[in-house]
């Protein structure tokens, strides 16, 4: 271990897990979960609570052990080893910095255990570490004495400082407020950058995620319900749970009028027929499907407007919304009603009431299938 | 007590009311009357009377600080509550800390047997000594009976036999507080400690174990000043010799009647352990020793 410790730079490990399985009595809180984390990368799990994210993040530390499958770490399973031998830094929700230790000692723990540093190579490493999350100055304080953003600094220094492989993140920042959380993201993403480290990143905030992963792990009910890029998760959302999750949506129940490759024509509630992109399952004819339009890809117009490539509904505004950079609306068409987000312009003219188009491109609407429709997917809840 | 029939909103809003015109203070009274009759009266009288038996003196006192017997028996009785409570603490740490650590059924049965001794009177559990060590108690019985010693020992009437039942009698408390003191420790601590390349026993001595000295420092002091007024051990157990400050009270009160003595050492007796009280709340305050109000 101190060879390795002794590299300049660790990169990042590379993570599998393999058909993770953990039970608590008769509740699986993590059901045949298998997953690939390429070395280096920032892998968010993204979940509701008691979707089994923070399980398998405990499995993956090692402080549980997991009933069946296996976890692996550089092609080396892990599942067998203590925690304290994985080589493993981790950020701790609280943080959970020891509060009888001063923040260069808290730093210097993992260097302590771990490697056999001289004082001084320790004391430089611990100044490296302070420096690079800016707290150099801090050294001599206890952890009660700072701010929460500086403890959760402080964390991210401890957990790094033995130059792991991989580190664990358990919602960090939950307990910051917006603007702090926000900068704190960029100084993450910073700070991974420098280290190369590969992530595993626990959050409940789709935003958190999708502003800081390359590749997000979306779960559902102790399974994994989709894993992919932020974009591909929330342009091409394989499953209502996934599509209701991220960000707003509009989800239409439809029946498939007539599919002719990609493009798909569906009849919705009110009877109207709108076009449609296959999503990644097949969607024949006369089956039942939902469709997903996200507010944001629709505009609002006062006259019809039917152009090449879109779609338009009509319907009229019953709630409108200001929020500084946008407008949101709620409109009524048939028996559904729409969430539409549009910019400040648009939706300066408008008011409860009136008559409106609504108008998008055909290929911003997507096919989903309908199997899910009854449970919690989509009880909008689950944000 | 009609209020506490309605519904909670109306509770509330009359509790509003009466707060401004003294309820709580009302509320205390039985309370304060209670400890004014029974606790400081009595209390003030055994000072007053230390003072003013015949005419106002201070004599009883100076008898207690150049007297050699009353120094003999504070040496005494510092010496036995001192080293019963470090063996209490001793015992007790490792009981506590399988508290801590155990969960659900395991706890509750380590829990039981740890407070049904505390639950048996103080002066059963001393007589129950008396039994178990005297010349012809089980214990010598086995050690003759096995040839590991050819006559009884004398185990009886010794500060050993003190000390044992003693620190038996401050066990279950001393379990108890310290108990208290562990479950306020973060496990996720623990859980940081070896993530970060600490073993069980690393994280033990670097983490929990600090963290868990307050609560040392708390058991052992309520321990102590239990200890400094123990009476029916040593006078069971203990030797003429060896007697204790709360003997030797007992003996001023009861056998030779001077009522103004026993009343001056039950007054420094109040004091010291009054003043440990003090010093610990001066020098060990958990702020203190988590590097708190240094700033």
């Amino acid at each position: 271990m101190t060879e390795f410790v002794a590299a300049a730079k660790a990169s990042g490990a590379e993570l599998r897990l393999r058909q993770l399985t953990k039970a608590f009595g008769a509740a699986k809180a993590v059901d045949q979960i298998s997953l690939d984390v390429p070395p280096g990368a920032f892998v968010s799990l993204l979940g509701p609570s008691g979707s089994g994210k923070t399980t398998t993040l405990n499995l993956i530390a090692g402080f549980l052990a997991p009933d069946s499958g296996d976890i692996l770490l550089d092609q080396r399973s892990i599942a067998d080893v203590p925690p304290h031998k994985r080589n493993i830094g981790m950020v701790f929700q609280s943080y959970s910095l020891f509060p009888h230790m001063t923040v260069a000692d808290n730093v210097g723990f993992p260097l302590r255990m771990r490697t056999r540093l001289s004082r001084e190579q320790a004391r430089r490493r611990i100044d490296e570490m302070l420096a690079l999350v800016q707290l150099g100055h801090l050294g001599n304080r206890y952890p009660r004495q700072l701010s929460g953003g500086q403890q959760q600094r402080v964390a991210m220094a401890r957990a790094l400082v033995s130059h792991p492989r991989l580190l664990l993140m358990d919602e960090p920042l939950g307990a910051l407020d917006k603007k702090l959380r926000e900068q704190m993201q960029v100084e993450i993403k910073r700070i991974h950058r420098s280290v190369g480290t590969t992530v595993i990143y626990v959050t409940h905030d789709q935003t958190e995620a999708l502003t800081m992963s390359d590749l997000v792990v979306v779960m559902h009910q102790a399974r994994v319900a989709q894993v992919g890029t932020p974009r591909v998760l929330y342009e091409a959302p394989a499953s209502l749970f996934v599509a209701d999750f991220l960000g707003d949506s509009n989800l239409l129940a439809a029946k498939v009028t007539r599919a002719d490759g990609d493009e798909i024509v569906v009849e919705i509630g009110s009877g109207e027929t709108i076009r449609a992109t296959r999503g990644t399952r097949a969607a024949p004819e006369g089956s039942r499907v939902v469709v997903l339009i996200r507010p944001e890809d629709m505009s609002v117009a006062t006259t019809p407007e039917r152009g090449d490539g879109h779609d338009a509904l009509t319907g009229r505004v019953k709630d409108i919304s200001y929020h500084g950079d946008t407008f949101k609306l709620d409109v009524a068409v048939g028996e559904e009603v729409l969430k539409v987000k549009v910019g400040r312009e648009h939706g300066a003219g408008m008011e409860r009431g009136r008559q409106v188009f609504l108008r998008w491109k055909s290929a911003a609407a997507r096919v989903l299938p309908a199997a899910e429709l009854s449970n919690d997917a989509v009880d909008g809840d689950g944000r | 007590m009609t209020a506490l029939a309605q519904p909670p909103a109306r509770l509330l809003v009359r509790g509003a009311a009466f707060s401004g015109s003294g309820l709580p203070t009302l509320l205390l009274l039985p309370c304060l009357i209670w400890i004014s009759f029974f606790f400081l009266l009595p209390l003030g009288l055994m000072c007053w009377r230390s003072l003013a038996s015949e005419g106002f003196s201070l004599e009883t006192y100076s008898v207690l600080f150049t007297s050699p017997l009353y120094t003999k028996v504070m040496v005494t009785t510092v010496r036995t509550a001192a080293i019963a409570t470090i063996f209490a603490l001793l015992l007790a740490y490792p009981l506590a800390y399988a508290l801590t650590i155990s969960g659900g059924k395991l706890r509750g049965l380590i829990l039981v047997f740890v407070l049904i001794p505390y639950w048996v009177d103080i002066i059963v559990r001393s007589f129950s000594w008396l039994i178990l060590l005297g010349d012809n108690g089980m214990v010598n019985k086995a050690l003759v009976g096995l040839g590991i010693v050819s006559a009884p020992l004398q185990l009886l009437y010794t500060p050993f036999s003190v000390l044992l039942a003693m620190v038996q009698i401050l066990l279950p408390l001393t379990t108890v507080t310290l108990f208290g003191a562990m479950l306020r420790i973060d496990r996720t601590l623990m859980a940081a400690a070896k993530i970060h390349g600490a073993n069980e026993w690393q994280a033990f001595r670097t983490v929990f174990f600090p963290l868990s000295l307050p609560g040392v420092y708390g058991a052992g002091l309520l321990v102590f000043v239990l200890a400094l007024g123990f009476y029916v051990t040593p006078a069971l157990l203990g030797s003429p010799r060896e007697t204790m400050i709360a003997q030797t009270i007992m003996v001023e009160a009861s056998q030779l009647l001077d009522w103004p003595q026993a009343s001056a050492a039950g007054a420094v007796l109040l004091l010291i352990t009054t003043s440990i009280a003090a010093v610990y709340n001066r020098y060990f305050s958990l702020d203190r020793l988590w590097g708190g109000p240094d700033r």
